[in-house]
């Protein structure tokens, strides 16, 4: 019988699970998780905390999913090491868990900047259902918050602790907020929708210290020397994989534990999924965590067929990919999304009014990324087209069309059968 | 097994008729006259598309690799045992992930929440579409799904 230890119980490690039990039915699978949480999804807790969904709903499989695959979960345990040579890995309290192969399923822990007075009570990063709860139990106290950080984070955390009634100022370092995934022109037009339901945003301002006597925060000063008086701060900016479990080991690291397109670590029966993983990004093919729920579940899917079948399937690489909707406007990103250099063609239609605006990137023929405000239905659609990597020059001028749809597309499903090979392009006779 | 509704492209017309009894099948009092008046309007769940001369009504493809399922981040789209993809209201919260990633765009927003083909799961005589395309040009296809 064969032994599969999967560290983590979140996206990557349970899709791997259920693929690992699909495929081998007696095999032992042991879960460990430092969280002592039944599985849940991270990416609701800004629902959660909005009071938009309760606590109930966090939970992404059944309080049941261990017994139901007969896994073993350890839960509420830390691996603090792993031994590949003796094939064991070991956790907090002593104990040691062995395996005949292992998946790292970590995922990344929310980055707390250096900033003089971040220990303070009152300053959190929004990750775990405990940080969550932990800025619940603050909101009690809080008048007014301020969130560091103008990414998806920053501001779904921003519109959660709005929506339960509570001043919010988001102060950005860069000149616009979600710099990560647009440039300033889409990103005003979320900036003002956002503005105009009552969130205050400051740019190009950083924070310099967390005030506050007693070791609670009481605001929190800026570099420009002004001071916003706050009860609460959610930090938001980014994350980091947690790798340190590997450190000193034959386990290749770079930022993130580095994997190849099979998700198989330097190590050959050690493989890694998620947002701990490193592995090639599907436009640029270099190395990139595209630290997204999507890639963590199909990641963990390949690696869990791999470690059972040997590697038989590959990853075609890792897709930068979002989608928020805030106050009723939906945003989505994909791919490039910034005029890098001249080489970039840029397609862009708006309308104001609604407000409606898409912009393209496209490279030698190739669609390799998008913005969609407004309207993003057929997302899905330009996706599948940045995926495929076709030469997209014949359909360029509907791209921008109001009336875009798969059809569109068509010639070029008929033009490419080679690359878009899944059966369900053959439905359409 | 697969399960999905096919298109002949040769058919079709785009008379509509899979949109509009689609949207009525899915509305709360399923009935055209009073269907009208509901809010959220009901959302047909079929698209009639076209290109140059060639038309076609496309819906969920019940993909064997379903990208949406994969994408939703509350497990509100999931994989039916009869290996359809199906799609939990209740747990849905309007995040468009599963939209982002849908290659034939056929994930329709509705209020809060999205709205997908769901095969007409539980009606009598199949998916309504099929029942009453007058050229019969969509049917149910039952396929050998591969082992992949
Ligand atoms: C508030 C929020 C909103 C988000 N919204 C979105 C979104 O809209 N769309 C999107 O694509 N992504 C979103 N994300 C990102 C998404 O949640 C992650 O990409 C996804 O959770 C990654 O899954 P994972 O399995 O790789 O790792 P994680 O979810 O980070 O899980 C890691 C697991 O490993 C365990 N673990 C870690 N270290 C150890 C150790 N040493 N010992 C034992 N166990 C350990 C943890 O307890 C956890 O169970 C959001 C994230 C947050 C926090
Ligand atoms: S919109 Fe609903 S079904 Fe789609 S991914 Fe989000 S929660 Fe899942």
């Amino acid at each position: 019988m064969k032994r599969y230890v999967i560290i983590g119980t979140s996206a990557a490690g349970v899709s791997a699970a259920e693929v690992i039990r699909k495929l081998d039915k007696t095999a032992k699978i042991i879960m460990v998780s430092d969280e002592n949480y039944p599985v849940y999804s991270r990416c609701l807790l800004s629902y959660y905390l909005a009071n938009d969904i309760p606590e109930e709903k966090l939970k992404y499989r059944d309080e049941k999913f261990f017994d139901q695959n007969s896994i073993d979960p350890v839960l509420g345990k830390k691996v603090v090491k792993i031994e590949p040579q003796k094939k064991v890995v070991l956790l907090e309290d002593g104990s040691k868990i062995e395996y005949d192969t292992l998946l790292i399923a970590t995922g990344a822990r929310a980055k707390l900047e250096n900033i003089p007075g971040k220990e303070k009570y009152g300053v959190f990063g929004l990750r775990t259902i405990s940080d969550a709860k932990q800025i619940n139990t603050r909101l009690n106290k809080t008048k007014t918050a301020v969130m560091l950080g103008g990414g998806l984070i920053g501001l779904k955390a921003a519109y959660a602790v709005h929506k339960r009634g509570t001043e919010v100022v988001v102060v950005v370092k860069s000149p616009h907020i979600l710099s990560q995934i647009m440039d300033s022109e889409p990103a005003e037009i979320v900036q003002k929708h956002i503005s105009q339901k009552g969130i205050q945003i400051q740019t190009n301002l950083a924070a310099v210290e967390i005030l506050g006597s007693n070791q609670e925060v009481e605001g929190v000063k800026l570099e420009n020397n002004t001071v916003i008086q706050c009860e609460l701060i959610i930090v938001g900016k980014g994350v980091q994989p947690n790798i340190e479990l590997v450190k000193d080991t034959e386990v290749k690291t770079n930022y993130g534990i580095v994997v190849n397109e099979y998700l198989q670590t330097s190590v050959d029966n050690i493989y890694a999924a998620g947002d701990v993983a490193e592995s090639n990004d599907l436009i640029s093919g270099n190395l990139t965590i595209n630290a997204l729920w999507p890639n963590a579940v199909i990641q963990g899917k390949i690696a869990g067929y791999n470690m059972v079948l040997g590697n038989t399937k590959k990853y075609d690489g890792t897709l930068a990919m979002n989608s928020v909707e805030f106050f009723g406007l939906p945003v989505i990103t994909c791919g490039v999304t910034k005029q890098k250099d001249e080489t970039i063609e840029v397609l862009v239609t708006k309308n104001e009014n609604k407000p409606v605006y898409k912009k393209f990137f496209i490279k030698n023929g190739v669609l390799i990324g998008f913005v969609l405000i407004g309207d993003v239905e057929q997302a899905g659609v330009y996706n599948s087209l940045v995926r495929k990597k076709v030469d997209i020059t014949k359909i360029k001028e509907s791209l921008v069309s109001e009336k875009f749809d798969f059809a569109k597309i068509l010639p070029l499903v008929n033009a490419n059968k080679e690359k878009f090979f899944e059966p369900e392009y053959c439905e359409i006779v | 097994m697969k399960k999905t509704i096919i298109v002949e492209t040769e058919k079709c017309l785009g008379c509509k008729t899979c949109e509009l009894v689609c949207a009525v099948q899915h509305s709360n009092t399923k009935n055209l006259e009073l269907a009208v008046f509901e809010q959220p309007t009901p959302v047909p769940r079929r698209k009639v598309e076209y290109i140059n001369s060639v038309i076609i009504s496309d819906g969920c493809h019940h993909c064997e690799e379903a990208l949406c399922v994969s994408a939703c981040m509350s497990a509100a789209m999931y994989k039916d045992v009869d290996g359809t993809t199906q799609h939990n209201e209740e747990k849905c919260v309007g995040c468009n992930m599963c939209i982002m990633v849908c290659p034939f765009g056929v994930i329709k927003r509705k209020g809060n929440v999205v709205v997908k083909c769901d095969l007409c799961k539980g009606r009598e005589n199949g998916p309504a579409c099929v029942e009453s395309c007058p050229t019969k040009a969509l049917k149910v296809s039952m396929q050998l799904q591969q082992i992949s």
